[in-house]
């Protein structure tokens, strides 16, 4: 209580452009410091661990080719849980739309695969998939708008029943998903013409440009047109909205639903690259979850996810293949992107405050640089 | 510092000339980042005394007030409690040093009772209530100060006056000798600022001292024994004597320059019948808002509905807009009725809403000033922001707007210019030419120099044959612009009068709803 001074927190009035971009480097440069303590007291050397995934995720030739790949899904999913999040429409199921977009691409593929030429299937497999992934989060939105129920709760509860969707879909005997006369339940291979081909000798695909102009386009979209523009309303004040005859509750539906199809069709470019099948492992690998703190880091802008999208993709390579190349647990590229979003997070508050030191009995307070 | 400073010493007062201050303050500077808010103020109350702190918004009356009362500490400068240095760290030393300040906006709990209101915050109570001894405490300190309440009053169930004056029990409770008065008035009706200032005399009999704020000046005249004008955080001048001061003296030494709030009419008759509403009633979760309630406005008229907030008027001003749907009754703008069809509908029809709540509701904080005038507007699919911006440059110089241009922040706008944006947008017409212009509080919280800029772009207006229904709680702007004044009080209009010859204290008792006579 009679500390000889104290720290406080004054709003800022408007946040310093380079504190903007500094922000977020430093969260992730804190995270990193913090995760090399931790690395360090259980006794790993943080130097080497991070040269590893470091080279591993971005600077070896497979390790950019096996990032930028990964980063395909993510991005989609980052701009997924932003397009939602800007308008304070917190749609956390972004992972169940994703298995959707899985079961919705996986069908078509299978489908419609023998009958129509691949220039054709590729595009209806990944808007299948979106579709399945609008679907997905269309009772969410409809309750949400009307309700005013709450979406985080309804989308991340529908995430479950996806997942036992995609697990039904699996392991049911006879499923029309289902590889036939395997000895371990898998998904049936959608035909060639459901399938790009990777980028050489990688597991890149054409895919990850279409999702980089996506993001783009949509950051476009945000900035430049009129619905954009009534989202920037909306979110910022609902009553102004009101006011100029905004629909609230249209818009409301409108961009969880592009949101759902965006987390939807991240699921299909899994089937039209990678996977090739619905593949029951996704429900363990957490896409439309990072996609959160893709977007979180990201600050909601699309541009900007293409960006913490590859960083988070190769923290991610670069993790999971620590465990192949040294003895590290898989789970120190879990950890550092949980450090990574509390950092970011918590980094917040200097964007939003200055923290002065003010000496306690005296009349004059003194300033002090964070 | 004192570049104005004008010195009109009008003979000793009361409570006598070379009396020691209570509470001084000798060379405060405070600075906020970008702003200088007191550069080198000195101020001082004496006892039994009430000293005026005079001055626009931003002026630095405020942070002078937050200074004597230790909610902050000052840059440099020292303040002396009875001749003796003190530092106020906190609003808890201010209160040990007996002083203590109402703020504008209560600091009640509308759950508690007066008397726990009053008592919350003290450390000399016991773990157990003793409730009739409370009561009884705060009574006694009501009646010394011939302060009416009851301590046993939900205090959610009271008027704003008598709300104040739990704050002021509160205050004297807590054993205030000096209290500050921020902008006291700015929530009361006439006749209840009458009764506030019958306490204020009560207070300083017993050798109180009274700090108070306000930039309303016929009010500040009345009340002050001293004046202290301040001036973009620069004391301007002193004037010393009850009743002696000048009001337009006053209002040069805070504003810098001649200012003319004189009473504005319609210079030339009215036309046809813009707004019509017939027999409006809105039930809101079975509370009636509205009721009954008809009404014209004409061609190049404009007419005020005076009353205490809270009586209806913003969903008046809502329906009237299209946001809120009339439970009965019907509206229709410029001959077609617009009940029922949403704000987009009215607007086609020549309707311009100024809501009271500029930022939030009128403006979007986080927008440009150009994206804030596409608000209201037709906009295509792809906004094509380029178009507008020479439009917008020209609204800027035309409103006189303080700002960077077209790409300045609504929220980094002060509130003069703020209001001056929101009606540069409505004024200039949107979907089509404006017909019918609703304001709500158009001048509230402004100072004087933008309320003058106001009220004449109001007056402009009305000049060009726009309807204006003028909606506001101030009744001295209403008594001064509006050709008919319609009093609405729960929802009903109680009272109806010509602006020219309407009194003060019968629009007054109708606002109290003191008022028998019920027209339509």
């Amino acid at each position: 209580m009679n500390l000889p001074f104290r720290l406080a927190f004054e709003q800022r009035t408007e946040t310093p452009r380079r504190l903007a971009v500094m922000v977020p480097l430093l969260s992730v440069l804190a995270a990193i410091v913090a995760g090399g303590i931790f690395l360090f007291a259980t006794g790993y050397s943080p130097f080497e661990t991070y040269s590893n995934m470091l080279s591993d995720g971005f600077f070896s030739s497979t390790g950019i080719t096996d990032t930028l790949g990964l980063s395909t899904v993510l991005i989609c999913t980052g701009i997924a849980a932003a397009f939602a999040f800007q308008m304070n429409l917190y749609n956390i199921g972004g992972e169940g739309q994703l298995y959707l977009g899985m079961i919705g691409g996986a069908w078509a593929g299978l489908f419609f695969g023998d009958r129509l030429p691949g220039f054709v299937m590729i595009p209806v497999v990944l808007l299948v998939g979106a579709a399945c992934g609008a679907l997905w989060i269309a009772l969410p939105a409809f309750v949400r708008a009307r309700l005013g129920t709450s979406e985080i709760v309804t989308t991340l509860l529908l995430t479950y029943i996806g997942a036992s969707l995609v697990n039904h879909f699996i392991y049911r005997a006879g499923s029309y998903f289902r590889a036939p006369n395997t000895l371990f339940p898998q998904g049936r291979q959608v035909p060639d013409s459901a399938m790009l081909s990777p980028l050489g000798d990688t597991t890149m695909y054409p895919t990850f440009f279409m999702v980089t102009v996506l993001a783009v386009f949509l950051w476009w979209v945000v900035r430049r047109t009129e619905f954009g523009y009534r989202i920037q309303v909306i979110s910022d004040s609902p009553r102004a909205a009101r006011y100029a005859g905004i629909s609230a509750q249209r818009t409301t539906v409108q961009v969880m639903m592009i949101s759902g199809a965006l987390s939807g069709l991240g699921g299909a470019t899994l089937i039209v690259g990678t996977f090739g099948r619905l593949d029951p492992g996704i429900v363990v690998l957490g896409y439309g979850y990072a996609g959160i703190v893709i977007a979180a880091l990201a600050r909601n802008n699309m541009a900007a996810i293409i960006v913490s999208g590859i960083l988070f993709a190769g923290l991610r390579t670069g993790g999971d293949k620590l465990q192949i190349s040294t003895d590290t647990p898989i789970h120190i590229g879990v950890m550092l992107q949980g450090a990574i979003l509390l950092f970011a997070l918590g980094g917040e508050a200097f964007r939003r405050y200055r923290v002065r030191v003010v000496r306690a009995q005296t009349a004059t307070a003194q300033g002090a640089a964070q | 510092m004192s570049n104005t400073s004008s010195e009109v010493a009008k003979g000793p007062h009361h409570s006598g000339g070379a009396a020691p201050s209570a509470l001084s303050a000798r060379n405060i500077t405070k600075r906020f980042p970008g702003v200088l808010a007191n550069d080198n103020v000195d101020f001082d109350v004496r006892p039994g005394e009430v000293h005026t702190l005079l001055g626009e918004n931003g002026a630095g009356k405020s942070t002078l007030a937050a200074m004597l009362c230790g909610l902050y500490q000052p840059d440099s400068g020292t303040i002396a409690r009875n001749g003796a240095p003190v530092v106020l760290s906190s609003p808890r030393a201010g209160l040990s040093h007996g002083i203590a300040m109402v703020h504008q906006h209560f600091r009640l709990v509308e759950r508690f009772t007066v008397a726990e209101n009053v008592v919350l915050g003290s450390r000399d109570l016991s773990y157990t209530l003793k409730r009739a001894e409370l009561n009884d405490r705060v009574a006694e300190v009501a009646e010394r100060y011939g302060l009416p309440v009851d301590p046993s009053a939900t205090v959610g169930d009271l008027s704003v006056g008598q709300r104040q004056r739990v704050e002021i029990v509160k205050a004297l409770y807590q054993g205030a000798e000096i209290l500050l008065l921020d902008e006291p008035t700015a929530v009361l009706v006439p006749a209840e600022v009458e009764k506030l200032f019958e306490n204020v005399h009560a207070m300083t009999a017993t050798g109180k001292s009274i700090v108070f704020i306000s930039h309303k000046l016929g009010e500040v005249v009345e009340i002050s024994d001293r004046v202290t004008v301040l001036r973009n955080g620069r004391v301007t001048g002193h004037v010393s004597g009850r009743g002696s001061a000048d009001t337009r003296e006053l209002a040069r030494l805070m504003v810098g320059r001649d200012i003319d709030l004189a009473v504005q009419r319609a210079s030339h008759a009215t036309g046809h019948e813009v707004l019509q509403i017939r027999d409006l009633s809105l039930t809101v979760n079975g509370i009636d808002v509205l009721s009954n309630i008809s009404f014209n406005v004409h061609e190049g008229e404009m007419v005020g509905i005076a009353g205490v907030a809270g009586n209806g008027q913003k969903e008046l001003a809502d329906t009237i807009a299209g946001l809120v749907s009339p439970t009965s009754g019907s509206v229709s703008i410029g001959g077609s009725m617009s009940t029922d069809r949403g704000p987009i509908a009215a607007r086609e029809l020549g309707l311009a809403y100024v809501p009271e709540d500029r930022l939030g509701m009128g403006l979007v904080p986080s927008m440009s000033i150009l994206d804030n005038l596409l608000l209201t507007r037709d906009r295509d699919t792809v906004v094509d922001r380029a178009s507008v911006r020479p439009e917008a440059n020209r609204l800027i110089d035309q409103f006189e707007i303080k700002a960077n241009g077209p790409e300045h922040l609504a929220r980094k706008l002060s509130g003069g210019n703020a209001q001056k944006v929101l009606l540069a947008r409505e004024l200039s017409g949107g979907r089509t030419a404006t017909k019918l212009l609703v304001v709500c509080s158009p001048t509230r919280g402004l100072d004087v120099g933008a309320i003058e800029t106001v009220r004449r772009l109001l007056d402009d207006a009305r000049s060009a044959g726009q309807a204006i229904l003028l909606i506001s709680e101030d009744l001295d702007e209403i008594m001064s612009l509006a050709d008919r004044i319609l009093v609405l009080y729960r929802g009903a209009i109680v009272h109806e009068t010509a602006g020219e010859s309407a009194q003060l204290t019968t629009v007054g008792a109708a606002m109290a709803g003191l008022s028998q006579e019920v027209q339509k």
